[in-house]
């Protein structure tokens, strides 16, 4: 059977670089480039989080709006908004077969902790009736949905850093199915002490003499539909997933996951490995992920050495971060993009290269704890 | 064209720790609700709900650090993934390439808030570490994974009171896709004190138990418990003689796009999810003889339902049966779906319609058949299952039989 292609149309994110894609963008062509990380926290040091300081929906969504809006439902809708702007109004598909395809790790945080502050200081009656909503998972593409009248399927998955790849190939799938035209596949998440503090009491958030990741705060849109419109950024060629057995806040011990997970991808595209020409690393600081990883590319690619770089170690971590790989891919594919982010060192050191010149394909994968593994093949369009 | 056939099911609720506890209990018109005894309720404005008897879970056999550290979550999920498995006769003893689609819910929540207790009391110095193990919604899968090997596709779900029945849709179109030949499919939730008090704050909640399309309702009661479900494909459940409950045979997922909490009352958003999910599955609106309805028992969720439900089948809604199983297992949000489409599968396979427990004065409101009283035998070869959940992300399943 042969299958629908699907396309990269358009894009949008809110990151630690600033509103938009095109602060991404600059950020991305600066070599030493690096976020203010510090998360305030009650009656403790500040926490290793990217956070979009400075963010505000004003400029983008009306005052009344933006306040019925919690911060993740802010940042998701702001960074929609931009991926919708230049498919015109009205859009190409009717809204009732445009649907939302989101990850988030932590979305709901703040909300959950003011919630619980009043069951636990002050009493259960005093819960916030107006933050409760805010607490599922759900609750920022909804708010999308609602916020733009999208009434097509609206998912929203969790997967940990893993999540932003699979929300992209549910959304490829939901294509594929014909559950919808076009499909907004998105990654969000917020900045909370309470989870930060979480991940800094198991050992795996970067302190002083403790190599660890930093967690990031954002959203990243990539709009896909069937047709490849006007100016397409890439073609979402194919995605593969699998597991390893794993407790939750553990990466497998072996890369097998990771493996299959690239070679279904790689299979789906009907690509070689030899045909990769960009790999986006998954790396965030942590050395077991990055082992993992190279591990994982040498068994997949063989002694082909493509070009590679990091963002997650810069962007910070988080399901968001998933769907911002996969967008500056995807501009890199386009040539609207340059990035000068080094080759992370155990790649490096492995032989994979600086990009040069423009890449027509890009692997992208993602593992996360509890051994769930994602990979996806953007094309150039 | 493949087919999902449904060849196992585990379930935990209120009303007992496996599928023919529950579904015996269910028929007879037994309630799972009383008093809630995992927190203390008193400072809550109400003090019931359908809570599971951790004593009875049978568990498999664990590693230690899951046995130590696994949510209760996690405990239900892996209960009644051994049932389902056994159930299905498939062997569990290597690692398999089966993919796991389950509905996330609050996961390791209810731990995790004897965390945050403690921090919000005492400062950072507070001890604390193995409670946030299972604070990811996905925990239950991963530890679904780990116990059984699982090496495939895994998929974890979280849209509120829809999840777990997107997580059966998915999980029917990866096998019909040929992506796996089998999958672990459903959810499991927890009670905790966050959704307790949260949908007090609502007013959402019956301080008696819910009384689904009853005149007299006031709300949900709240519940928790697991469904998991195998299914696989039709051939090669056929090639080791695997015994089919019912076949899924597509599902319908939309959003109202209407708002948060509030259902869109005239039932147009509905009407949508119900015949998208009817277009997948290539039946009529005919061809439906039984729905196991969201049925939330909240004054504004079942009437939107049942202008839904008028919408599609019209007249014949009169004699459709519509029940609810939330009057007897209370609403188990992100497990509700998966336990629904257990409980639809089993009706199919048996033969017999599950009652609306809580059930008994008529409201002009939702002109359904609930099925007062006990379970009823009927003959049914389509049904669907509904969820419409908060952010109006709705789901429909549509089951039918394997004969």
């Amino acid at each position: 059977m042969s299958r629908p292609a699907v396309f990269v149309l358009a894009s949008g994110a809110v990151t630690a670089a600033g509103t938009g894609v095109p602060a991404l963008l600059q950020a991305a062509t600066d070599e030493a480039w690096q976020p203010e990380v510090g998360l305030e926290r009650p009656d403790a040091p500040p926490l290793p989080v990217a956070v979009c300081r400075g963010f505000s929906a004003r400029e983008v969504l009306p005052p009344l709006v933006a306040r019925r809006l919690d911060r993740p439902a802010r940042l998701l809708a702001v960074a929609a908004r931009e991926a919708l702007a230049p498919l015109g109004e009205p859009l190409p598909w009717p809204r009732e077969r445009i649907g939302v395809a989101a990850a988030t790790w932590n979305a709901g945080t703040s909300a959950l902790l003011e919630v619980l502050r009043a069951v636990f200081l002050a009493s259960p009656e005093e819960a916030p009736p107006a933050q409760f909503p805010s607490t599922v998972a759900n609750a920022p593409a909804s708010q999308l949905g609602i916020l733009e009248k999208l009434g097509g399927p609206n998912l929203t998955v969790a997967e940990k850093q893993a999540g932003g790849l699979r929300a992209l190939a549910e959304a490829a799938r939901m294509l594929e199915r014909g559950r919808a035209d076009a499909v907004l596949a998105c990654g969000v998440d917020e900045a909370d002490w309470v989870n930060a503090e979480g991940y800094d009491r198991l050992g795996a958030l970067r302190t002083v003499g403790r190599p660890g990741m930093v967690l990031g705060e954002g959203a990243g849109v990539l709009v896909l539909a069937r047709e490849p419109g006007p100016a397409p950024l890439a073609v979402l060629a194919g995605w593969g997933s699998a597991g390893a057995p794993a407790p939750p806040h553990r990466y497998p011990a072996r890369p097998e996951a990771l493996v299959d997970a690239c070679r279904g991808a790689l299979r789906r595209a009907t690509l070689a490995p030899g045909d990769v020409e960009l790999a986006v690393s998954l790396s965030n600081g942590i050395p077991a992920l990055a082992a993992l990883e190279l591990e994982s590319l040498q068994a997949v690619l063989g002694t082909h050495r493509p070009a590679a770089f990091s963002a997650a170690d810069r962007l910070g971590e988080g399901a968001f971060s998933g769907t911002v790989r996969a967008l500056l891919a995807a501009h890199i594919l386009a040539g609207t993009a340059t990035v000068a982010w080094p080759v992370p060192g155990h790649l490096a050191g492995a032989g994979f290269r600086a990009i040069s010149g423009r890449p027509r394909t890009a692997l992208v994968a993602a593992a996360a704890g509890g051994g769930s593994a994602v990979a996806l093949v953007l094309t150039a369009a | 064209m493949r087919e999902a056939w449904i060849t196992g099911i585990g379930l935990v609720s209120a009303l007992g720790p496996d599928r023919e506890t529950t579904w015996r209990r269910l028929l007879a018109g037994e309630s799972g609700i009383g008093p809630l005894t995992l927190f203390d309720p008193a400072a809550y404005r109400t003090r019931i709900a359908a809570q599971v008897d951790d004593a009875s879970l049978r568990l498999p056999a664990l590693p230690r650090t899951v046995e130590r550290h696994a949510s209760r979550a996690s405990r239900f999920a892996l209960s009644a993934a051994a049932e389902a498995l056994a159930d299905a006769a498939l062997p569990t003893e290597q690692p398999q390439v089966w993919a796991l689609v389950l509905g996330g819910g609050t996961a390791g929540l209810f731990e995790a808030e004897g965390f945050v207790a403690r921090r919000l009391r005492g400062g950072p110095r507070v001890r604390g570490l193995s409670e946030l193990i299972e604070v990811p919604q996905d925990a239950p899968s991963d530890r679904v994974a780990e116990a059984f090997g699982l090496t495939g596709p895994r998929i974890t779900v979280t849209t509120a009171c829809s999840s777990s029945t997107i997580a059966v849709g998915i999980a029917a179109e990866l096998v019909t896709d040929g992506e796996v030949p089998v999958a672990l499919t459903g959810g499991a939730d927890a009670l905790c004190r966050l959704t307790y008090a949260g949908f007090n704050s609502l007013r959402a909640v019956d301080t008696e138990p819910a009384r689904p399309f009853d005149r007299r309702r006031k709300g949900l009661s709240l519940g928790e418990g697991a469904a998991l479900l195998v299914i696989e494909e039709a051939e090669h459940a056929r090639r080791r003689g695997a015994r089919p409950y019912a076949r899924v045979l597509g599902y319908g997922v939309t959003n109202d796009a209407f708002h948060r909490t509030q259902p869109e009352p005239s039932g147009t958003a509905w009407e949508r999810t119900i015949r998208a999910a009817l277009a997948d599955a290539a039946v009529s609106e005919g061809d439906v003889g039984y729905i196991n309805g969201h049925g939330t028992a909240t004054e504004q969720n079942d009437p939107a339902e049942c202008a839904a439900y008028r919408r599609v089948f019209r007249d014949r809604l009169a004699e459709l049966p519509v029940s609810s199983i939330k009057g007897a297992l209370g609403h188990c949000l992100c497990a509700a779906g998966g336990i629904e489409a257990a409980v639809a599968a089993l009706a199919i396979a048996r033969g017999t319609l599950p009652p609306t427990a809580g059930f008994g004065e008529a409201d002009p409101a939702c002109p359904v058949d609930p099925i007062p009283g006990t379970g009823r035998s009927a003959s049914v070869r389509v049904a669907l299952s509904s969820s419409f959940a908060f952010g109006g992300n709705s789901g429909v399943l549509v089951l039918g039989s394997c004969g």
